[in-house]
């Protein structure tokens, strides 16, 4: 049952070793996996604080302690579910970069064994750790398959690619993917980081960037193409139930990019004749955008304008992207959200996108860890300025 | 205004830093190049423990496509998401928020810091 005091974290990375990977591959893999070699790798910018934050550890006086965070599942739903009153977190590993490896065979091999591992080691744990179903867009047929495998797990919930990628993703080559995630009624999300890897284009449509910062903001751009590429090539027309969850891309970035693609559609509609509706249209029906990282200005009301002229109400789902440098508590993310759409944000639109109600109708509350009674007080000392009635 | 007691010189040398609680609020007391400075271990963009941030120098500012080091041992790096302070004013290097300091004072060889209570 949904209790409105917690929250859903829609992006969370658990650390998962490639040796763990390894003992679910088979032969030739684990060996090559044993001699150190895990695929594409990165461009190698370098972050001057690291990728991932250097302090999340569990607490000093805890018996996790000098724990990362992310090292495991139980002391993830301790010190990062618990300590941030989150009911759900949604897995997606650092691994998608194998996604687009050259060589498909050991990339579809490695991502089901991440898979693997996941159950394995995650989900087996805790009820409130949800996974996303990883997979190879490079061979769209496995990826379908991957996700037929998975799709009866009450805890792998979406359908996760890399936002680097060699078309932009409504390109007809990935509708298996489609049908197979609309057939199984589980979202397909995209994240970032992966841009320039493997058989993907080029990390900006301006060519390599000079450093980590020009990277990372450039990072949008794929985002921009995206989204662009599913509407006009017909993706939501083709398959009228599936949703996309672009994660970790920022939120203000669409609204302008909307005005472009419905100004253009009105002058050459004739190329996408299956569009009956304006571009935006679609995007803010099969669209959702996780909150991450939320975008600064000094005047926060310039950020709130914004959100106004988007379904913020149905398009917008809070993730922490913990433990990395760039994220967001839920607090803090609260603030940037005006207040009658902030439960929206925070649980209702995670709740229903991934069916929580049916997930969650046969988990036995005495499998739940003893701290997740303590969440509802823990909420009401927590900084969200969330209403009183939000809090019942 | 009181005057609490820290630590002394000897058990604080350059480069070292020392992380306590004082009438509630949590802080830091660190030896910037021979300078005891004392910040409140919070930082004002989404109230982190800074104070367990890393210490270095930093990149001047310069001229396109040239690096230049310097202001070893004081900067302050938040550990969540790298915003640099200067630890010797508390000023951020690239907002208008700033890191709360309180006064240092050295009797002999111990360090106290000055804190309402």
């Amino acid at each position: 049952m949904s209790n409105p005091a917690w929250i859903i974290d829609t992006d969370i990375h658990p650390y998962i070793d490639p040796q763990r990977v390894a003992d679910f591959l088979p032969q030739p893999w684990r060996r090559r996996l044993h001699m150190g070699n895990v695929g594409p790798g990165s461009l190698g910018y370098w972050n001057p604080n690291g990728v991932r934050r250097s302090d999340v550890y569990a607490p000093d006086d805890s018996p996790e302690h000098g724990k990362r965070t992310d090292a495991d599942a139980a002391t993830m739903v301790k010190h990062h579910l618990d300590r941030y009153a989150l009911s759900h977190g949604i897995l997606n590993a650092d691994h998608i970069n194998v996604g687009l490896s050259p060589e498909t065979d050991f990339a579809c091999a490695f991502m089901s064994a991440v898979n693997e591992a996941i159950a394995a080691d995650w989900l087996s744990v805790s009820p409130r750790i949800l996974a996303s179903i990883h997979v190879t867009p490079t061979d769209p047929q496995h990826a379908a398959a991957e996700i037929r495998r998975w799709a009866a797990h009450p805890q792998f919930v979406q359908v996760l690619m890399p936002s680097g990628s060699r078309t932009g993703y409504g390109n007809r080559v990935y509708h298996p993917i489609y049908a197979a995630a609309a057939e199984c009624g589980l979202p397909v999300a995209l994240h970032p980081g992966t841009e320039g890897l493997g058989v993907s284009g080029v990390p900006t449509a301006a060519g390599y960037p000079g450093n980590y910062l020009e990277w990372h903001t450039g990072l949008v751009g794929s985002y921009i193409a995206h989204v662009v590429s599913l509407i006009s090539e017909g993706v939501f027309v083709k398959f009228p139930s599936l949703k996309f969850v672009m994660i970790e891309g920022g939120v203000s970035w669409l609204v302008p990019v909307l005005w472009r693609f419905d100004k253009n559609w009105k002058a050459l509609r004739q190329l996408s004749p299956w569009l009956t509706h304006p571009p935006s249209h679609y995007a803010h029906e099969h669209i959702l955008l996780t909150t991450q990282p939320i975008e600064e200005p000094d005047n926060l009301h310039q950020l709130q304008t914004l959100l106004a002229m988007m379904p913020i109400e149905k398009m917008l789902m809070f993730s922490s992207d913990s433990p990395h440098w760039d994220g967001d508590t839920p607090d803090f993310v609260g603030r940037h959200i005006p207040a009658a759409h902030r439960q929206r944000v925070l649980r209702d639109t995670a709740w229903a996108l991934y069916r929580l109600d049916e997930r969650t109708k046969n988990t036995n509350p005495h499998h739940a860890p003893k701290s997740i009674q303590n969440l509802k007080s823990k909420i009401q000392n927590y900084h969200v300025p969330v209403s009183n009635n939000e809090l019942e | 205004m009181s005057l609490y007691p820290i630590t002394n010189l000897n058990e604080l040398p350059p480069g070292a830093r020392k992380l306590t609680t004082i009438a509630g609020k949590p802080i830091g007391v660190f030896n910037v190049n021979g300078q005891i400075v004392a910040i409140q271990n919070l930082c004002p963009h989404e109230l982190a423990p800074i104070c367990v941030g890393r210490v270095d120098g930093t990149t001047l500012a310069s001229q396109p496509s040239e690096m230049v080091w310097g202001r070893d041992g004081e900067i302050l790096a938040c550990p969540w998401h790298g915003w640099e302070f200067d630890l010797l004013t508390g000023q951020c290097l690239t907002d208008r928020r700033r890191l709360r300091q309180f006064e240092v004072k050295i009797i002999g060889d111990d360090v106290f810091v000055e804190v309402y209570s």
